[in-house]
């Protein structure tokens, strides 16, 4: 289910990780599974500066994902609709266009 | 079958035949597929399977017949252990762990374990099928993704936040506290509330209060008494004459 190597992709190109839900809504269940995957050990491996941080609330709002760049560019994903295998691929194909060099490094 | 020279042919010493025959025909059985002969291949072209076609795409329409599937002993086994669960604890948390490793895991057992709260797994599926026949099921969406649950007899609510803060992985999404489902919100603001025994001994002071300043009155100087009842007397008169003067004009 997760996306092949992505242990790459938090090298110093994200500062942090926001991810805010409300668990009794029914629309959860990929901002959730993208909370799981960003959090797994091997990613949070690749950039130790990185802070992951999950808000639980209880009012009907939609689940939202912000992500706060390096450069300071951010990148906010509305889970609503999205499953988590798409937000994984936006948010590694904007990690490796932020940090290229490091990513082919990394694979060579 | 190569030709093999057994010592009955051979007549004398040394002696070779002068046709040895070197053409051997093919096994039967082979390692590879072997290829068909071509009047073998034509005759399994001809007569091939050819399936019928179907007009309706096979996911399309859903299937009339729906099976119920029958839970397994590890199931059942499971749902007996919820149901004492449920039971027994009058706190069940809900927590989401994205990622720990087990020695956090461990380390968070043990603090909890301190206070009497035991942390449980249990698979997500046997959980919702459990919980859609009991009363709680509100709590159902809760269980997605990774979720532990955490059990106790009694509500300790503050030394498990205090246990979650310094775990950042865990997400604490929600609570069944005395047969009542709590968000985050309430969980923090149970936390917050005072004791049993404060807040009935707030409660009947509140109750009390009037008799008790009656009481305080009575214990006073008997004087105090009569002058205080002479003010009452005296406001009640020009308040009932003016009221009168009123009517009449």
């Amino acid at each position: 289910m997760a996306a092949p190597t992505k242990a790459s992709v938090l090298l110093k190109a994200v500062r942090t990780i926001t991810v805010r839900f409300c668990p009794f809504e029914s629309n959860v269940r990929s901002t959730r599974e993208f909370l799981a995957a960003v959090s797994s050990e091997k990613v949070r491996s690749t950039n130790m500066n990185c802070e992951v941080t999950s808000m639980v609330k209880h009012d009907r709002s939609e689940p939202i994902v912000d992500i706060t760049y390096a450069d300071g560019e951010r990148l906010v994903m509305k889970g609503a609709q999205l499953t988590s295998r798409e937000m994984l691929e936006a948010f590694q194909s904007r990690c490796i266009a932020k940090d290229p060099q490091g990513k082919a490094a990394a694979k060579k | 079958m190569a030709a093999t020279l057994c010592s009955k042919f051979l007549q004398r010493q040394g002696w070779l035949p002068l046709i040895q025959s070197v053409r051997h025909g093919s096994k039967a059985v082979t390692r590879h597929r072997k290829t068909f002969h071509i009047l073998r291949a034509k005759l399994m072209a001809v007569t091939k399977y050819v399936p019928p076609e179907r007009v309706i795409p096979p996911g399309a329409y859903p299937s009339t017949t729906k099976r119920i599937q029958e839970d397994s002993a590890l199931t059942l086994l499971l749902k007996r252990d919820l149901k004492k669960v449920f039971q027994d604890c009058k706190m069940v948390a809900v927590v989401q762990n994205s990622a720990s490793s087990a020695e956090d895991m461990m380390l968070l057992k043990n603090k909890l374990f301190k206070h009497g709260i035991i942390v449980k797994f249990f698979p997500n599926q046997v959980m919702r099928s459990f919980l859609m026949d009991t009363a709680h099921s509100n709590m159902a969406p809760l269980f997605i993704g990774p979720t532990v649950l955490f059990v106790s007899k009694e509500p300790k609510v503050k030394e498990m936040l205090k246990a979650l803060r310094s775990s950042p992985q865990m997400t604490l999404l929600g609570a069944c506290i005395d047969d009542t489902l709590l968000s985050v919100d309430g969980i923090v603001s149970y936390s917050k509330l005072p004791s049993v025994a404060v807040v009935q001994g707030q409660l009947v002071s509140g109750l009390t209060m009037l008799t008790s300043l009656t009481a305080s009155l009575l214990q006073r100087h008997p004087a105090h008494l009569s002058a205080l009842l002479q003010q009452h007397v005296r406001q009640q008169s020009p308040d009932s004459g003016a009221a009168e003067e009123e009517a009449a004009s």
